[in-house]
């Protein structure tokens, strides 16, 4: 193949690639719909990306004793989807499906971590299987980036804050959510110029 | 020098004249100064652009809060494009400068990865995330073969274990199917198995001493490891079963006619399948026949991987001298001495008295100089013709 040719096609796969990156996120934050996360963010650091703070929501387990769920049987890495409710601006759980539901808010997961009941299994004399106490959902907005030393910053903010740390995600149709803010006390952290 | 022995022994022999002796001379050590800055031009230009590289990736790292998320992608886009299109002016039309116009490529390679991070960076895509490695793998390993890239070559091979690495980590449950240690074992032997391949057509051989030599070094780490009297060895049936596969494969290429004929590197490329087949068969041994059966089976399965990472170095070594290839006598000649370090602090520390220790090691190093000045002289004469 002539070289021009090899020099176009890779701008142009290059410009593919970046673009459709840059759109598949930006499709969520424009169509989605925005909503509030309870959090505990902790700070290490990304080999390529630098300081970030580690998200652990009240969505990331969910107690199957205290959320409505369509199918009890769940497996590793199994796909998720979790109809939350809007309330006072927070996504509070509604129920957990294994396809997406028609006409419902809904964020997509995987189940990362089963944890079963072992006491109540103990106390049964070990007759039956164990139940399924809590499952442990990663839903790919665990991550937000800061500015270098920032992390730390953050994660004593949120210790010495009141009401701790909360999320602003947006979450579109297909239940891909694009973390908005971080807001610490109700306050939206702000680092860019 | 070796090429004046040459060159002395066809004036002995009267097959040159004097004024021909002389012209070789100086045309040999044109030619070797010549090729020494083209090294020294590759060396410096490639150190040159992964430093650029490693720095455009440290400053996404660094999330400069002064300027905005849109300049900075504007900035780092523009840079890759700009690089990219300066690498292929220098090596196509410009010209005059091909080695540079290869290091720029590989600059925008760099480059391109660091583009990705930053717009994951922004948008807080999960950190360690193993996709963003593979969209980066996608996006420049296409320039191995558009722009006859072997650094590119190399930077895949690295990225594919990085990937590789992050994946596993991303995925729990393949703790359970396959260890690290063998997972990297068979990413080595896959590398150099794409490296055979490349051996194949003309129009790919530019990348094929990249893979074999990352393949190679893979295998050799993860060999390595497999020698510590750490792990209880335990595996599930699909580890055995890839072993096999990739062994059976890589045979059946190597004994392809048109490669086996045209192949330099045939005796360090068996060295492979018979490491593939090996792990097959060990693997397996480990799945049905049980540990009991073995007396202190931590024990006995490193003194096995001892053994094999011994018997693969000594086999590329020699290897590496029966094809006149430095880059595998160091390779083998780097690992025997690290193999020798690691077994001296773990092993010998308590058996054997130091002095004795260093005495046998040194002993050991004497005889292996003796056989090989022994095959440097044996290999000069057949060399000159004489028996």
């Amino acid at each position: 193949m002539n070289q021009k040719k090899v020099l176009y096609l890779t701008v142009i796969f290059w410009l593919l690639i970046f673009s459709g990156f840059i759109l598949y996120k930006e499709y969520t934050l424009r169509t989605g719909t925005e909503i509030i996360l309870k959090t505990e963010p902790v700070d290490p650091r990304d080999l390529f990306r630098g300081d970030y703070v580690v998200l652990n929501y009240e969505i990331s387990t969910l107690n199957l004793e205290e959320v409505q769920v369509e199918d009890p049987y769940f497996n590793y890495n199994d796909r998720i989807y979790l109809a939350l409710e809007p309330e006072n601006g927070y996504g509070v759980p509604k129920k957990i499906y294994k396809n997406p539901p028609d006409n419902e808010l809904y964020i997509k997961g995987r189940v990362k971590e089963i944890i079963y009941d072992w006491e109540a299994y103990e106390s049964n004399g070990m007759t039956e299987d164990p139940a399924l106490k809590e499952i442990r959902v990663e839903y790919g907005i665990e991550s937000y980036f800061v500015p270098e030393g920032k992390g730390i910053e953050i994660e004593h903010q949120q210790w010495t804050g009141r009401e701790g740390g909360d999320v602003k995600v947006v979450i579109d149709k297909y239940g891909n959510a694009v973390i908005k803010s971080l807001l610490i006390d109700g306050k939206e952290l702000k680092f860019k110029a | 020098m070796f090429d004046d022995d040459l060159i002395q022994k066809w004036l002995d022999e009267g097959t040159i004249s004097d004024t021909q002796a002389e012209k070789m001379r100086i045309d040999i050590a044109e030619y070797k100064k010549e090729h020494k800055s083209k090294r020294q031009v590759i060396a410096f230009s490639t150190i040159g652009a992964i430093l650029i590289g490693i720095g455009a990736i440290l400053f996404v790292a660094s999330n400069w809060e002064k300027i905005g998320d849109s300049f900075k992608v504007l900035l780092l886009v523009g840079s890759t494009i700009g690089i990219h299109y300066a690498g292929y002016h220098f090596k196509y039309e410009n010209q005059r400068y091909p080695r540079l116009g290869s290091a720029l490529i590989l600059l925008s390679a760099l480059f391109f990865g660091a583009g990705i991070f930053l717009i994951a960076q922004i948008y807080n895509i999960n950190a360690n995330n193993s996709t963003l490695v593979m969209l980066w793998i996608i996006g420049v390993f296409p320039l191995i073969y558009g722009y006859v890239s072997a650094s590119v070559a190399g930077l895949c091979s690295l990225l594919f274990y990085l990937w590789i690495g992050l994946l596993y980590m991303e995925r729990t449950d393949l703790e359970n199917l396959i260890s690290m240690k063998d997972l990297y074992l068979i990413s080595g032997i896959s590398i150099y198995f794409t490296g055979i391949l490349h051996s194949i057509a003309e129009k790919l051989k530019h990348a094929e001493k990249t893979f074999k030599f990352l393949g190679l070094q893979a295998v050799l780490i993860a060999l390595f490891v497999h020698t510590f009297e750490i792990w209880q060895y335990k595996v599930e049936i699909i580890v055995p079963l890839i072993y096999a596969i990739l062994g059976i494969l890589l045979l059946a290429v190597l004994f392809l006619k048109p490669l086996r004929e045209k192949s330099r590197s045939l005796q360090a490329d068996v060295s492979m399948p018979v490491i593939a087949l090996l792990m097959a068969g060990i693997t397996l041994t480990t799945i049905y026949v049980p540990d009991s059966y073995i007396s202190a089976p931590v024990k006995f399965y490193m003194v096995l991987f001892n053994v094999i990472f011994l018997g693969l170095l000594t086999l590329l070594l020699y290897a590496g001298y029966n094809m006149e290839d430095i880059g595998i006598v160091n390779t083998a000649m780097f690992w025997f001495i690290l193999l020798i370090f690691a077994r001296y602090f773990d092993f010998f520390w308590e058996l054997l008295p130091r002095s004795l220790f260093f005495m046998l090691g040194g002993l050991v190093l004497l005889v292996i100089s003796i056989v090989l000045e022994r095959k440097r002289r044996e290999l000069k004469l057949q060399f000159s013709g004489g028996e």
